[in-house]
């Protein structure tokens, strides 16, 4: 059954194509992030327990009746364990040059009593290429936890959550980037950056929602990642936050970002975020800008589901067409997973949704760039599911 | 010196998200305002059944009006769903009750959304 037979969004689902990149001798060294004095982590570490702790305690002793999902039911919806994700196939043509990369990335989330939520998820992808002198399609398989995480909801505006988390700067790590999401399925060019190239800290946030005003609600995200040099979950010192503002009424969010890193340069970085999908049309638009001292850019989204057209409507409803245009320039310092040189990308596809989560998508792409221009081609199919863990996910 | 107000800056945000969230948590508790926002936002997963708690009015509500807000409701739920969750990605398949309030749960999370739209959500969802 389909609940948004005219839906003005899509789903979408991209392979995530940061897993897996190298780390630079800088990220394993921690230069300098070592040897400073540890008044930013004490200042942090006592910043986060202040928080943390007394919201918590207050949380628990401000509800001497355990919260309930369903509060008014003699019987209380219990969340139960449950497994989800999505897989992939995707054919890319790369210059000319063919890759197949199948892809999985499950989900497992498990709720514990009221308040918790344990959740991690990971990736399994190959990139499969011709090699020289060999028939056929080549290539390793690349097994990644991309987060480990234990969210506690401590009270209706806060969340806190501790371990492996994904890095929330901007917002397509976070929101956009499971394969069954994303309209496209190329990366964009700045997602590294405030990201890194593991895409994921390790640490601790504050994160929540809240309604400010009748008008709008505030979402927000306050988090500091501790340096960790062992792999897989390594990652660098850095602290930051995300603010966004979400009306509603014009179904328009607007939000920016900021880091700044605890070790190396010790530079800070910026962006800002944009999704608007107005209620007439059943388009949505996306957009993100970012900068740092490795480089900035931006992408901008535009898609837009063809159900208005008066013709084949069972058809049309199921399609969607979006573009993306792109651009980044280098900066000063060399960006871990970000392009060598300036780089300008156009791409324009189309989604066909056969059913809930089970896409098709095909789009091409043009990369120009100081290294050459090329095109890129990219053909697949994405699905998403969702499976209870235990002979209770049946039960109502 | 400036890293150290740089990372003061970045906890004053933190200090007044919470204070805010504090202040609002008191003031919701006293709120007197129609059946969804009477109930203070509940910590957990959310209510499938947003009316308040203690109301001896909803109890003794003659079937009608209970019809009436329940389809008020119900219509609310959507409205915030396709709000709330259209911002990311399609509208997914209703799932059975407990496996959607684990998800509802996961997106309260990763989304960031409000308690109120959590429990609207799931209350549509599960119904």
């Amino acid at each position: 059954m389909y609940l948004d037979k005219n839906s003005t969004t899509g789903v979408a689902d991209l392979r995530p194509g940061h897993a897996g990149n190298p780390l630079t001798a800088r990220h394993l060294l921690g230069q300098g992030a070592c040897h400073r004095p540890g008044i930013a982590r004490l200042l942090l570490g006592a910043g986060f327990l202040w928080f943390s702790l007394p919201l918590a305690a207050r949380c628990q002793s401000a509800s001497p009746q355990p919260p309930s999902t369903q509060l008014d039911d003699p019987q209380p919806l219990k969340p139960i364990p449950i497994l989800q994700g999505s897989a992939g196939f995707l054919a890319t043509f790369d210059g000319g040059e063919p890759h197949l990369g199948p892809i999985v990335t499950p989900v497992v989330l498990v709720p514990i009593g009221e308040r918790w939520l344990v959740e991690t998820r990971a990736t399994f992808e190959s990139d499969l290429a011709q090699q020289p002198g060999l028939e056929g399609f080549h290539g390793q398989l690349k097994k990644e936890v991309d987060y480990a995480q234990l969210d506690f909801i401590a009270n209706p505006y806060v969340t806190v959550t501790v371990g492996r988390i994904l890095t929330p700067f901007g917002i397509f790590n976070e929101r956009l980037y499971p394969v069954w999401i994303r309209n496209l399925q190329s990366d964009p060019l700045i997602l590294p950056i405030g990201i890194g190239p593991s895409n994921a800290s390790t640490g601790a946030m504050l994160r929540g929602g809240f309604k400010a005003a009748p008008q709008f609600n505030v979402n927000y995200a306050v988090y500091y990642s501790a340096l960790s040099t062992a792999s897989p979950v390594d990652s660098s010192r850095f602290a930051g936050g995300r603010v966004g503002i979400f009306v509603p009424k014009a179904r328009l969010e607007v939000g920016g970002s900021f880091q700044h890193l605890l070790q190396d340069e010790r530079s800070n970085l910026f962006g800002f975020h944009l999704i608007w999908q107005p209620q007439a049309l059943p388009f949505d638009l996306r957009a993100e800008t970012a900068r740092s001292r490795r480089g900035r850019g931006y992408w901008i989204e535009p898609a837009y589901r063809l159900s208005q057209l008066p013709f084949w409507r069972n058809q049309m409803r199921r399609t969607q067409v979006v573009a993306r245009m792109q651009e980044f320039l280098v900066g000063p310092l060399p960006g871990d997973g970000l392009p060598d040189v300036n780089t300008r990308q156009f791409e324009a596809g189309m989604n066909y949704y056969f059913m809930d989560g089970l896409k098709a998508t095909g789009n091409y792409g043009r990369q120009f760039s100081m290294d050459g221009n090329k095109n890129v081609w990219t053909f697949g199919v994405t699905y998403r599911f969702v499976v209870p863990l235990g002979r209770e996910g049946n039960e109502l | 010196m400036k890293e150290t107000l740089l990372l003061l800056v970045v906890f004053g945000m933190a200090m007044g998200f919470c204070g805010y969230a504090l202040a609002q948590e008191q003031a919701s508790s006293t709120d007197t305002a129609p059946a969804i926002h009477a109930r203070p936002p509940s910590p957990g997963v959310g209510s499938a059944n947003v009316p308040p708690k203690n109301s001896d009015a909803a109890a003794t509500k003659p079937a009608p009006v209970a019809r009436r807000d329940s389809a008020a409701m119900r219509l609310e739920g959507e409205k915030r769903f396709r709000t709330n969750c259209g911002r990311c990605h399609m509208a997914p398949h209703k799932f059975p009750p407990r496996t959607m309030a684990t998800i509802v749960r996961h997106m309260r999370v990763r989304a960031m959304i409000t308690d109120e739209d959590m429990r609207l959500i799931l209350s549509y969802m599960t119904q």
